[in-house]
């Protein structure tokens, strides 16, 4: 019998993300154990999901013979796999600077002053702000580089992540041995349902967060795993996600975004969590049909319908998963017949490849100006503020469009546009954000280990709800101030300052002492102290009254000698500044 | 064209089915609630704007609502089962529990010998059940339903779950007014602006410094953030005063009442937790505890073994349950219990010695102003022509039962800001407060 679809009404299309769509996810909450429950190894999770997995309910999809083939039709037109190598421009030490590219300004124009809605607690140092935008957290090394070259040269040093050495990363991630990895490859290293290869993938991502050299790269990394969200970890892609996320992701991630989206329409993960691995022509599943639209491309506000949704559904038709968990093309499953999705049209008989023409929709969607525009107010909402400057979009999207979709122009144009100059202060860091940038900052760095390392961090930071990947609708995690302010996220952070100061979590990382972080003699006076560890960790000093704060916790005066608070309480002040509002503002 | 053959089934399990007890494996638990992600950001809750830290009085009398969520789809047809119904024996010849073992209940139905330390409450009429409770649009995928249980207003773009919207409809409240406790993840039935909390327990909610400092380390907080008028120092405003009440409940200790014993699960552990927060008088109004796993697909057990992945779960809900109705006392007429899961399972047992996934569901009750003793709600039966799709059919909504509580026990007038498009069944499950 047929999986119930509630109907679907037009005026459903233009509800943000309405709920009742995601597909075979069971799983999840067979492996959503609470915390109330009993505690629950991953083998029992692993096994329900064994349990989820058979095909109950649907009725019998007509399933595609062994010998049913790809009829490829030989087009001019590249393949769309293909994927162009990353550039290998040199870093350039000297000054010589880019013509093309605008250099990023070093004052933020004080006329966009007016413009501010946070009050901007981070300071004005054009450095840091870049740092803290285009990374995962600045640290006095990072800095200094970015000060000796210059904000542009570092920025085109970051937009050619293949020349960066990151051995020293790659080095620890050899703990985690199935990142990387094809999915028989994972089968075979891994029980059947094993969720190992994703705890893998969600260390490794820490990791390379924490300590990549690439960090521009993992940044827009993490922005595509949840513009293309997959929620993990769950049963139903145990062995399909660490795939996507080199295959898909970290292959495109500074390319063009219609390939990352031909990646993500042929990726398995994808297929299988929006359940077009069982959409036919016979038992249509509109789910990855529908979000493509709407949260991949245009968008719900493009002016679709949902018949629209139904054509677009169908020229997915046919995209699959194969036995061995690569993608697979069913050419039985294939919708026939002329379809319609805004613009575009196809007559869509069997005299065509009906794999390429899909290709085309995508590719038309990825050109689609709608698409730029939301990709363009993704960016912006990332790493200018939370609500996006009219005039940053406009700009944003022109340069998409005339770069054929390539991401790198977008965020040189995003990096040196005066709108991000301005933006000191108008973000704020998430859960994940923070706990990044405090093991950062204070000097947090890659010890031996095993393929356990890095457990402590995701625990913790899944525990204030932003454990990486783990988001579970298709939209990614929310990116604004007021989506993370709670109770809990609070109390979390300030625990989490703490237990990073003094290093309580020692799998496979291991954090400075606070006097070592603090990487010069500490000042002889209490008042001197206070000012040196907020420009360590803040680049700024604070405010007078919150200066008078810290001296009546040590306790001390202004001319009170250090040298105890640097011997008994150097961390808790540490932990302070970091529970200040001001390290909040990304 | 013969079909290719299906994919490989997937291996049966072989391992064991460990359901509840085990302890020490924190993390094991954590990595299943970022899986389920209950709305992921730990509230797309709060509103820094809409937060309040006031100790307003909510007007007029109201219960406690405390919602269990009992997770996976949990098999009502054990748990309340129908053993009278003359079909129950023959669609689950090895599962179906058998009358000689069932608890009476009343008409048809028997209750599962593991909810015997909830049977005084149910002669005394404080504890009872609703069978035959859907949603409308079962899908029977566990996130699908989930998601629609707890956002509860199906053919609306409303993104917000139903309790944030009771908590909008009462408007003023404490900080604790809300709160999810065995989690550090505020469920998606409370996703939306107004304020909730979410807590492993009343005793680690804290700051983790040590006891000699803490004090001062607290004071220090306050003051970075006094004056500045950013989102995060109302944030903080609303933490210290949180973590300043547990401080005091943890300083204060506690010993359950009436000689109540609660098992040392985390589900005893919770609930042990609310009735302290309950009687701390400190403005709670809705607590969320979830509970799983019930995705009986096989192994469910077999009546009468009380080693069984039913019955030991079942026992720890019941012993949890009796623990936490002693322990509060008279204080109980004005709490009401009320559990929800995603959907019931199967009317026909499966191949596997379980149960897969269904529509139709057995709720249960507990309070002072419940009435109880007694399944509420009509019984469409589980002959094939009254099954939906094979599965108990979904007569009542679930909405009319937590209507009826809401407007009965929690003093609210008209629900359609809460359920919007919705007009609940009156099914008697409730006494006016």
């Amino acid at each position: 019998m047929p999986t119930t679809h509630p109907p679907q009404s037009p005026a459903d299309d233009s509800a943000p993300v309405p709920a009742a769509r995601y597909g075979r996810r069971h799983v999840l909450a067979a492996a959503g154990v609470s915390a109330v429950a009993a505690s629950v190894a991953s083998a029992p999770l692993s096994a329900l999901s064994a349990s989820a997995a058979p095909v109950t309910r649907r009725k019998a999809v007509r399933r595609a013979t062994a010998t049913a083939t790809r009829r490829r039709t030989p087009t001019a037109s590249p393949s769309p796999t293909a994927t162009p190598k990353p550039s290998l421009t040199a870093p350039r030490l000297t000054a010589g600077r880019p013509v093309v590219a605008p250099p990023i300004l070093l004052t933020p124009p004080a006329v966009v002053a007016a413009n501010l809605t946070l009050p901007n607690l981070a300071g004005t140092d054009p450095v840091w702000h870049l740092l803290r935008r285009a990374t995962f957290g600045p640290t006095p090394q990072l800095v200094a580089d970015v000060r000796a070259i210059g904000p542009t040269a570092w920025l085109d040093q970051q937009l050619a992540p293949a020349a960066i050495d990151d051995s020293a990363c790659d080095a620890y991630l050899t703990r985690y041995p199935t990142l990387g990895k094809t999915t028989p490859q994972i089968r075979a290293m891994t029980a059947q349902y094993s969720w190992d290869a994703m705890y893998d993938l969600i260390r490794g991502t820490l990791a390379r967060a924490l300590w990549s050299k690439r960090q521009l790269f993992e940044v827009m990394v993490e922005f595509w795993s949840n513009h293309f969200n997959i929620a993990t970890p769950t049963g139903e892609v145990w062995d399909l996600k660490p795939v996507d996320d080199w295959k898909v992701i970290r292959r495109n991630a500074l390319g063009r975004f219609a390939d990352l989206l031909q990646a993500s329409a042929k990726s398995p993960a994808m297929l299988r969590f929006l359940d077009n691995d069982d959409s036919s022509v016979d038992t249509l599943n509109e789910n990855y049909g529908r979000e493509l639209l709407e949260l991949h491309t245009v968008g719900v506000d493009a002016g679709y319908d949902h018949a629209m949704v139904v054509d677009s559904a169908r020229l997915l038709t046919g995209y699959t998963i194969g036995r061995r968990g690569e993608f697979a093309y069913y050419n039985d499953w294939r919708y026939i017949g002329p379809v319609t999705v805004l613009g575009f049209t196809h007559p869509n008989t069997d005299d065509f490849d009906g794999l390429h023409v899909a290709e085309k929709y995508l590719d038309y969607l990825a050109h689609h100006p709608a698409t730029a525009r939301r990709i363009a107010t993704k960016l912006a909402r990332r790493f200018v503020r939370d609500d996006p400057p009219a005039s940053l979009v406009s700009t944003l999207t022109s340069v998409y469009l005339s770069s054929d979709t390539a991401i790198a122009p977008v965020l040189r144009a995003l990096f040196g546009s005066p709108e991000f100059a301005a933006s000191i202060g108008q973000k704020t860091r998430r859960p994940l954000e923070d706990v990044i940038a405090t093991a950062r900052t204070l000097g947090t760095a890659p010890a031996a280990g095993d393929r356990s390392s890095l457990g402590s961090l995701q625990w913790l930071i899944g525990g204030m709800g932003q454990a990486p990947l783990a988001w579970v609708p298709p939209d990614g995690y929310p990116d604004t101030t007021e989506a993370w302010m709670s109770t809990v996220g609070t109390l979390g952070r300030w625990n989490a300052h703490i237990g990073l100061v003094q290093n309580w979590w020692k799998d496979g990382m291991s954090t400075a002492t606070p006097a070592a972080a603090l990487g010069a003699t500490p000042a002889a006076t209490c008042g001197a102290l206070v000012d040196q560890v907020s420009l360590r960790l803040l680049g700024i000093r604070l405010s007078a009254a919150q200066r008078a704060a810290l001296l009546a916790f040590l306790p001390a005066t202004e001319t009170t000698s250090s040298a105890d608070t640097v011997r008994w309480r150097l961390d808790l002040l540490f932990a302070l500044v970091l529970d200040s509002p001001n390290w909040i503002a990304r | 064209m013969s079909p290719s053959p299906a994919p490989a089934a997937p291996a049966q399990r072989t391992g064991d089915h460990d359901g509840c007890g085990c302890p020490g494996t924190g993390p094991s638990r954590r990595s299943v609630l970022a899986a389920l992600g209950l709305t992921g950001a730990a509230g797309a809750a709060s509103s820094a704007l809409s937060s309040r830290v006031a100790f307003a009085a909510t007007p007029g009398p109201t219960d406690t609502l405390v919602v269990l969520s009992m997770r996976g789809g949990w098999d009502g047809l054990s748990i309340v089962a129908p053993v009278g119904d003359p079909d129950y024996a023959r669609i689950r010849p090895n599962i179906g529990l058998p009358s000689s073992l069932a608890l009476p209940a009343g008409g048809v139905f028997g209750l599962h010998p593991a909810l015997a330390p909830l049977q005084p409450l149910w002669a005394a009429g404080s504890f009872g059940a609703v069978h035959a409770v859907g949603q409308p649009s079962g899908s029977r995928s566990h996130f699908r339903d989930s998601e629609e249980l707890e956002r509860a207003a199906p053919g609306s773009s409303l993104r917000t779950g139903w309790l944030d919207r009771v908590l909008a409809v009462r408007g003023s409240g404490t900080a604790f007014q809300a709160v999810e406790l065995g989690s550090e993840m505020v469920p998606s039935s409370l996703a939306g602006p107004m304020p909730a909390m979410a807590m492993s327990s009343v005793d680690e909610f804290q700051l983790s410094v040590w006891d000699g400092v803490r004090p001062q380390f607290r004071t220090a907080l306050a003051a970075l953030h006094a004056g500045v008028t950013h989102p995060v120092a109302l944030q903080a405003s609303t933490t210290l005063a949180a973590v300043d009440t547990t401080a005091a409940m943890k300083a204060a200790g506690y010993t359950p009442a009436n000689g109540a014993v609660y098992p040392t699960s985390d589900l005893g552990k919770g609930l042990r937790d609310l009735a302290r927060l309950i009687k701390a008088n400190i403005g709670l109004q809705i607590a969320c505890l979830d509970y799983g796993d019930w995705d009986m697909h096989h192994d469910i057990g077999k009546p009468g073994d009380a080693r069984g992945w039913m019955h030991r779960q079942l026992a720890d809900v019941a012993g949890s349950l009796a623990a936490f109705a002693a322990d509060l006392g008279s204080a109980l007429g004005r709490v009401s219990v009320v559990t929800l899961s995603e959907f019931g399972r199967r009317a026909a047992e499966n191949g596997s010695g379980g149960a897969d996934h269904g529509h139709g569901q057995a709720v249960l009750l507990l309070g002072g102003g419940i009435v109880g003793g007694r399944v509420h709600g009509a019984w469409p039966g589980l002959a094939a022509g009254a099954l939906d799709q094979g599965d108990v059919a979904g007569v009542t909504d679930y909405r009319s039962v937590l209507g009826e509580l809401l407007q009965k026990r929690c003093g609210l007038g008209a629900l359609d800001a809460v359920f919007p498009g919705f007009t609940p069944a009156p099914l008697g499950l409730a006494t006016q407060i």
